[in-house]
């Protein structure tokens, strides 16, 4: 008894810890103009749904939100599309280069993203790539394959090499051993990257501030940047679009979650 | 033989369909300009439609940036150092003609904009787009610091406006004593680590007599006794005596927002602010707020930081004659009365100011005439921006730390601006 | 043999491209732009090539050590601190009760804000008047209300606090995963020999954890190096310089002040730190696993 009422504190502390600020976050955003900047603050808001018609529908939220999905599920699919392919490859053929690219890759991903925002720009604008959702995906790719193939290598490396080489022996080509044996059994792993490259993705700001400059492109985070005036911090709108650029992560969280905390613990440690 | 033809007849239609859009397309000349994310949207869209009226075969096409003057600056920092062809036309802070010119971004508009033309814009704004004897810019619209202050408070201790900053400081320390209203405060100004720093305390540096840089001998000048004394007089008397630690991290909005909630007696602002003091659903003090230029100290003459933004064309532009047509638009009479009707914001020529359907509508507009005339640009060189980072930080660490050594402080910052305005003495010399 | 060899070359290839391209391009880019002097906004002066006159300037750079300081204290205050809380939070999560799937859910909620958004809640929250964290401290008395933003030392602490929000529950996950590899029997085992719940703690739990603990102080210092979006929009390096961390200083030299060459040094130079501390906690990694695989 004593047991499940300390957990249950405790599960509501953490509740509280995370979702605190952003509750107050989404309070705010049902608030009136004048509640907002009342001094001080007041907690419970009349519930006043401006703010979120003045983002959805004067700022134009829906089509970010759109633009952001686009990118990052065209670069989180890519990404473990082709970040599996290499995973497979240096978890199965021990090669003495796979080892040394893995760690090359770890390295590389902790280069100050700011610093090659530049040179990415001018490759993409060479390519004529600029202001496109194909531009993005691909500078997004590059940046996520890193993380991908370390989490994808890890995972591979679980799934026991005799259950494929009986496969192989029965007849099956490579490929279809990938696909029949390997993917199933790597399944929660691959979900994990996936979560991990989508979250990293939807939330990056500045290449996207610096690639896309047509508001028809522009991703969630350049658009909430757009929101502050010259001199003025709509903080009910940002608020609002907020809360609703939020909620698409928190559904994949909630559907995906047992999968990845069973993804984690199959691979990631042992690593 | 039939077969035939209608191959032949086939691969005309082909050719044909694919040249149709070329030759279409031909005609359409595309303007592409990166705008800042105005409040006031269909403005730009009609003015724009109404361009594109006047300039059949133009279709302009916008881009948009955040209102972040250091968020546009990078925007724009990318596509210019890369030479993009595909930028023609673009907003300019204040601050950054010089900048652009020196980095041979914009194009000298000497050739469109003629020195009678020039003439008819206010001289502030046209000195910040010169840059070695050329004009790179087009001033779109004009700010400058300002005081308001509470009318009815001032009436009712029989004060009259303060014509120095000691007189201030005195007038604010009587009133909040009598007051004791613990949420008033005396002063709201912008004084977080940002640009906007820089141009508070230069209207204190200046209306002391004092400087932030020798322009003829390209050395620092806030090593100088009297930038050091203001400097000083903000920290113990402005800061120390009637504001609150929380305008140390205060920018625009935030001060304003303190005044317009009826919770500070003075404040710096831009002209923008008058509105939003006015505007009743954002203020409690609707007709109780005055507006005057800022005060001096005493001997010295107010200063006002000069701000607004311009217009710019790209050097790389392919349509340089197009893009210019579209800022004559944007910066003419017309165009300019419209946008001051839409937003308030004070234009930029000079005739607009005896313009009665334009007075009518905003009529503070005419006793700001004065304080833009003698508005103040910061330091107009290429290396702004690194001397301001350096200013920036020199002026919050000696208003945030509790016993800075300003002597100190400032010989140092002295030390590294001269050093970056060494760069540009190594290239005269070549 | 040979046809493996090739299919393993196969299968890499295309991500090669990708990494290639898009990334090691930038970072050979950047390295060589370090030893370089350029300053877009003087032309002129052109793209000399200074050496390591660059790294000279970053070593006698007042400001840039200042910078290094500061971010060393952030990593230090926030990677413990997100262990800890990530370990805590872990603990309870890996209990068996009903509704842990919800709290998992929750939990990985201000991972998947974005920074950006987070940064502008946070920084709403710290506000002097309206502000969250003054009315928790203070309740209705608005006298006492101050600006964390603008103190020195509380604009650290809520740069920090704002990191820590958002990264504890990264670090419960992978500790929670870590947690749950330890099988059930090993526990029962001490049970029976009579072990209390701290021991068993101490001499079950940490040391079969410690790879994990280790993996997420890796991927968590190496972020902590190069945090820049909450710096970006809560405090913009301020008050007074106060949260100018390395890589925030390093964007303004390259973007704001156009000095690409400088900016680049100071790239190279957080990216150098990373590394180091990286071989570092992978030798350490593998040191553990070396030891742990001896005693089994």
């Amino acid at each position: 008894m004593k047991r499940s009422l300390a957990l249950t504190l405790f599960s509501l502390a953490i509740a509280l810890y995370c979702l605190l600020p952003f509750l107050w976050f989404v309070l705010t955003s049902l608030k009136s103009p004048a509640e907002l900047t009342s001094i001080p603050p007041n907690l419970v808001p009349s519930l006043h749904w401006g703010f979120y018609r003045s983002a959805l529908f004067e700022r134009g939220l829906l089509r970010y939100i759109g633009n952001s999905l686009i990118v990052a599920g065209a670069a989180t699919l890519i990404s473990v599309g082709v970040g599996s392919m290499a995973a497979y490859a240096i978890s199965r053929f021990q090669l003495p280069w796979t080892k040394f690219y893995l760690l090359a890759l770890l390295a590389i991903s902790m280069f100050p993203q700011i610093a090659i925002a530049g040179p990415v720009w001018s490759i993409l604008n060479h390519l004529d790539w600029l202001n496109t959702y194909h531009g993005l995906v691909t500078a997004y790719i590059a940046l996520a394959l890193p993380l991908a193939i370390w989490i994808l290598t890890t995972f591979f490396r679980e799934v026991p090499v005799e259950i494929e080489e009986a496969a192989l022996i029965d007849g099956c080509s490579r490929l279809q051993v990938l696909r029949k044996v390997v993917l199933p059994l790597a399944a929660p792993g691959i979900l994990t990257a996936a979560l991990l490259v989508f979250i990293q993705i939807w939330n990056e700001f500045f290449f996207a501030l610096i690639i896309l400059t047509d508001p028809d492109v522009q991703t969630l985070p350049v658009g909430i940047a757009l929101f502050p005036g010259e001199y003025t911090m709509p903080w009910g709108e940002i608020a609002a679009a907020s809360t609703l650029a939020t909620l698409p992560l928190i559904f994949l969280t909630l559907f995906f979650q047992r999968g990845i905390v069973r993804g984690l613990s199959a691979g990631a440690v042992k690593g | 033989m039939s077969r035939i033809f209608m191959r032949d007849l086939f691969c005309i239609f082909a050719i044909l369909v694919c040249l149709l859009p070329r030759l279409a397309g031909a005609q359409a000349t595309l303007l592409r300009i990166v705008i800042s994310n105005t409040d006031t949207p269909q403005l730009w869209e009609g003015a724009i439609a109404d361009f594109e009226k006047q300039n059949l075969g133009v279709k302009v096409i916008k881009e948009i940036a955040p209102n972040s003057s250091t968020q546009f600056h990078d925007l724009l920092t990318q596509k210019l150092k890369n030479r993009d062809t595909r930028l023609d036309v673009f907003f300019m802070d204040v601050i950054w003609p010089s900048e652009f010119a020196s980095a041979g971004w914009t194009l000298p508009l000497d050739r469109f904009f003629s020195t009678t033309e020039q003439g008819k814009f206010l001289e502030a704004p046209i000195a910040a787009n010169r840059y070695r004897g050329e004009i790179f810019g087009v001033p779109l619209f004009i700010d400058a610091g300002l005081l308001y202050y509470r009318k009815d408070l001032l009436e009712k201790y029989r004060m009259a406006p303060p014509r120095h900053w000691p007189e201030l400081v005195e007038q604010a320390k009587a009133i909040l004593a009598t007051e004791r209203d613990p949420h008033l405060i005396g002063y709201s100004g912008q004084f977080k680590q940002y640009e906007g720093l820089v141009c508070n305390m230069m209207e204190f540096i200046l209306g002391n007599g004092g400087a932030l840089w020798d322009e003829q001998r390209l050395v620092s000048a806030v090593q100088q006794e009297r930038a050091k004394q203001a400097v000083r007089f903000v920290r113990d008397h402005i800061i120390g005596e009637i504001s609150s630690r929380g305008v140390l991290a205060y920018e625009e909005p935030e001060s304003v927002a303190l005044f317009a909630q009826g919770r500070a007696i003075f404040h710096r602002n831009w002209p923008y602010a008058w509105r939003v003091a006015n505007d009743p659903e954002q203020s409690r003090v609707v007709g109780k707020v005055g507006m005057m230029p800022l005060p001096a100290f005493p001997g010295g003459k107010g200063a006002s930081t000069l701000g607004g933004w311009q217009i710019g064309i790209s050097r790389f532009s392919k349509i340089p004659e197009v893009a210019w047509r579209f800022v004559a638009f944007m910066t003419s009479h017309q165009m300019q009365k419209r946008i001051a009707f839409a937003t308030g914001r004070a234009p930029t020529r000079k005739a607009l100011y005896d313009d009665p359907e334009l007075l009518a509508k905003i009529p503070w507009l005419e006793s700001l005439l004065d304080t833009f005339k003698q508005a103040v640009p910061r330091p107009t060189t290429p290396v702004y921006v690194p001397l301001s980072n350096i200013m920036q930080r020199y002026f919050s660490a000696a208003l945030v730390l509790p016993d800075s050594k300003i002597d100190q402080r400032a010989a140092l910052a002295a030390r590294d601006m001269d050093r970056v305005l060494d760069l540009l003495r190594e290239t005269a010399a070549r | 043999m040979k046809s493996s060899h090739r299919l393993a070359f196969l299968f890499i290839v295309p991500s090669l491209v990708f990494v290639c391209v898009f990334t090691l391009y930038p970072i050979v880019e950047s390295f060589r732009l370090s030893f370089y002097r350029m300053i877009l906004t003087l032309p002129w002066l052109g793209q000399k090539m200074v050496g390591g006159e660059n790294y000279v300037d970053l070593w006698t750079d007042p400001v840039a050590w200042q910078a290094l300081q500061t971010t060393i204290i952030f990593v230090a205050v926030t990677v413990p601190s997100e262990l800890l809380l990530g370990l805590g939070m872990a603990l309870v999560m890996n209990e068996a009760f009903r509704g842990r799937g919800v709290l998992r859910a929750v939990v990985l909620i201000p991972w998947a804000i974005p920074t950006v958004v987070s940064s502008q809640m946070w920084r709403f929250i710290f506000n002097d008047r309206y502000g969250l964290f003054n009315f928790v401290l203070f309740g209705g008395d608005t006298a006492r209300y101050f600006a964390p933003l603008a103190n020195p030392r509380w604009a650290m602490i809520a740069i920090m606090a704002a990191e820590i929000w958002k990264t504890a529950p990264f670090a419960a996950l992978i500790i929670l995963a870590g947690l749950q590899t330890i099988s059930d029997e090993v526990y029962e085992a001490a049970s029976i020999d009579g072990a209390s719940a701290w021991q068993k703690f101490r001499h079950i739990t940490l040391p079969l954890l410690w790879p994990a603990l280790l993996l997420a102080l890796l991927f968590r210092t190496i972020d902590a190096l190069r945090v820049f979006d909450l710096v970006f929009v809560m405090t913009q390096g301020g008050p007074a310089d106060a949260t100018n961390v390395l890589q925030f200083y390093g964007y303004k030299k390259t973007f704001a002040e156009g000095m690409i060459g400088y900016g680049s040094t100071i790239a190279v130079t957080v990216f150098m730190i990373s590394l180091v501390l990286a071989l570092a906690y992978l030798r350490a990694l593998k040191s553990e696993r070396l030891q742990g695989a001896a005693a089994r």
